[in-house]
């Protein structure tokens, strides 16, 4: 039975579609991930879950019973929102009580889910401070324990991590993974950072216009981009423009079959990742020259310039860092792709994320 | 500027506020003042002369209900509506500011013939009485609430924390009690003195929609005036007294708003974040 369900699901502010007639299916327990680039209408799709918007077309369902007429207090859901939004006026304690107080629950129920809470978000130490007296770390936390508490069937997390420095990010990360399957809930959680996407989430939707564009495992999407906005988005791609010729595409002597349906001189576009290009020593293989060398840690990446016969042509290579002082600026190398990693989509819909 | 011509600035301001209240004061308890720097003697007969007097009580009573009742309609007519606008329909704002911009611009005394014709056409038996006073007092006080009000909601992103409390499942009642009013304390506080002060003083809209059917304090005071008979030293007693009524809410607002704000603004400075997240 799927948990959270979308069908047809339109929003426009005016003349903006920010949900484009989504579908969308959240197993039960399940942790699915809105991936895609600012505007693209994913904290329109959470705060349409949530009741705070209103869809202008199709179904919103939650255990399979539409919640269309359903104000947002009476849904089954938890929120936790991009700056976290406590209350400045109540302690962690009583914010995490917050939800289970308004629906009137007895006081000492609520004084044992909080304390569950705060156990489970790590917050004791800081249960009787302010918001304004925690960090941002402990904040998202508290927003945690607050959407939580009342045991909601959904959590919609918008960008929790997004005000958080890079180190903490990555903790918190794992953190929020931890709680929700601990808790089995279902999760829609809502990201901009591909990396962290493909981290956390059982599957990721990646969005595009208000549409989204594939809906898969994150190996299946790292691996298997269904179209070039995902093949450009996720992952950091090479996109090389290149032209159908007697019903094969060539880059250098890399040899495709032409896709099914396009014709002779069509333009298409061909991605495939920095780490899948090789390095040869073989006289038939795509001559280069070192552009620019990029230490990223473990690996670098060296631009490369080429002449294909569509024109000049920059790759990317991801080398391990210790192999890289071989290839200075300046130097000239051999290149080689293989066939079988590369993604042919038509030009017209290349996407600069 | 240098220090100490900060230091005469600041002190010719203070004599500038002080002297005019430490001169009333003086003649509210002077027996004769006339040729000298200092009163001749001192005596609280005008306080008891006041105290006494069923024209002053009346008209001091009569002034405190006003601004009292004037406060409280204000307050819960403003509050849901600036929230209203603030968090649930952004579009009925510019009626609302509109409606609060008139007081400032209309000169009260043109506002308050208007109301007296209205009254007197729809329903001359009200004219003169209190009820009217007060409504009429209420709609051309609710702006000084207003501004104070809504300014507190915009610097706290009320309209965020509204939807966080909605997705908590809270209804608009708990929200407001909650999470709004705790919040905009300082904004209701600031409005409440203006609004009260405003109402306790107010003169123009009395004077003609009561006309001389019965005193408020200032249309007592304007007559006390007028008067021949030796009244002044009253005037300063029910001054001085008004003074101390206005002082005194301010204060305690001020000391409200201290104690209970004590533990955020403390905590301020006791909370450097300085633990990192397990
Ligand atoms: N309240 C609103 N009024 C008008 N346009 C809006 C509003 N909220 C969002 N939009 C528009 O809808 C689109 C999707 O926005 P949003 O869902 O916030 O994107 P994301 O969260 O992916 O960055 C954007 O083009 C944005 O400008
Ligand atoms: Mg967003």
């Amino acid at each position: 039975m799927s948990s959270v369900s979308l069908r047809g699901v339109v929003k426009r502010y005016g003349s903006v579609t920010a949900l484009d007639t989504v579908d969308l299916d959240v197993a039960s327990g399940e942790l699915v991930a809105l991936l895609g680039p600012s505007g693209c209408g994913k904290t329109t799709l959470l705060r349409t879950v949530a009741g705070l918007e209103r869809h202008d077309a199709g179904r919103v369902a939650i255990d399979d019973e539409d919640l269309s007429s359903v104000p947002t207090r009476s849904r089954p859901i938890g929120m936790v929102f991009q700056s976290y939004a406590l209350f400045p006026n109540l302690t962690v304690r009583q914010n995490i009580a917050f939800p289970l107080e308004v629906r009137g629950r007895p006081a000492a129920e609520v004084r044992r889910r909080v304390d569950e809470m705060l156990d489970l978000c790590h917050l004791g130490i800081q249960a009787d401070r302010y918001p304004n007296q925690i960090s941002g770390g402990q904040a998202q936390r508290c927003a945690l324990g607050r959407a939580l508490a009342a045991s909601p069937k959904v959590l919609l997390l918008d960008e929790p991590l997004s005000a958080l420095d890079a180190l903490v990010r990555v903790r918190l990360r794992d953190e929020i993974r931890r709680v929700q399957q601990q808790v089995r809930i279902t999760t829609l959680y809502v990201t901009h950072d591909q990396a962290e996407a493909m981290a956390i989430a059982d599957r990721v939707a990646v969005m595009n216009h208000g549409r989204i564009e594939q809906l898969d495992h994150p190996a299946a999407i790292y691996d298997d981009p269904s179209t070039p906005f995902s093949a450009a988005f996720v992952g950091s791609r090479n996109a090389v423009p290149v032209v159908v010729r007697d019903g094969e595409v060539r880059i250098g002597p890399a040899r495709l079959p032409a896709p099914v349906g396009t014709a002779g001189t069509d333009r298409l576009v061909a991605y495939f990742r920095p780490e899948e290009v090789e390095l040869s020593d073989d006289p038939e293989d795509l001559p280069v020259r070192v552009e620019l060398v990029v230490f990223l840690g473990p690996v670098t990446r060296l631009h490369l310039d080429a002449e294909l016969d569509g024109g000049p042509v920059r790759f990317h290579l991801d080398l391990p860092s210790r192999q890289a002082a071989a290839h200075p600026v300046g130097s000239l190398r051999r290149i080689r792709i293989d066939p079988s990693l590369v993604r042919l989509f038509p030009a017209a819909t290349e996407v600069h994320p | 500027m240098s220090t100490a011509g900060r230091r005469i600035l600041l002190g010719a301001i203070v004599v500038y506020l002080i002297l005019p209240l430490v001169a009333v004061f003086l003649y509210s308890v002077a027996t004769v003042w006339q040729s000298r720097i200092l009163p001749d003697g001192y005596t609280l007969e005008h306080y008891v002369a006041v105290a006494v007097d069923p024209r002053v009580q009346g008209a001091v009573l009569r002034s405190l209900a006003l601004a009292v009742l004037v406060t409280l309609i204000d307050i819960a007519i403003v509050v849901p509506a600036v929230f209203w606008a603030r968090v649930r329909n952004p579009r009925i704002r510019p009626i609302i500011e509109v409606g609060a911009a008139i007081p400032f611009a209309l000169p009260w005394v043109v506002i308050a013939f208007g109301i007296d014709r209205l009254v007197g056409e729809w329903a001359p038996s009200w004219q003169t009485t209190f009820p009217v006073l007060v409504l009429a007092q209420s709609a051309i006080a609710f702006p000084f609430f207003y501004w104070a009000v809504d300014g507190a909601m915009a610097a706290t992103g009320i309209a965020r924390l509204t939807e966080a409390a909605e997705t908590c499942g809270a209804r608009p009642i708990q929200i407001l009690r909650r999470i709004v009013l705790p919040i905009i304390r300082t904004g209701v506080a600031t409005g409440t003195v203006l609004v009260f002060a405003v109402s306790f003083g107010e003169f123009a809209l009395a004077r003609i929609l009561v006309g001389s059917s019965y005193d408020t304090l200032p249309l007592w005071q304007a007559q006390a005036l007028l008067r021949t008979d030796d009244q002044l030293n009253e005037l300063a007693v029910t001054t001085v007294l008004s003074f101390l009524v206005l002082f005194a809410l301010a204060a305690w607002l001020v000391a409200r708003g201290r104690s209970s704000g004590a533990s955020l603004a403390a905590g301020a400075q006791v909370g450097t974040p300085t633990e990192a997240p397990r």
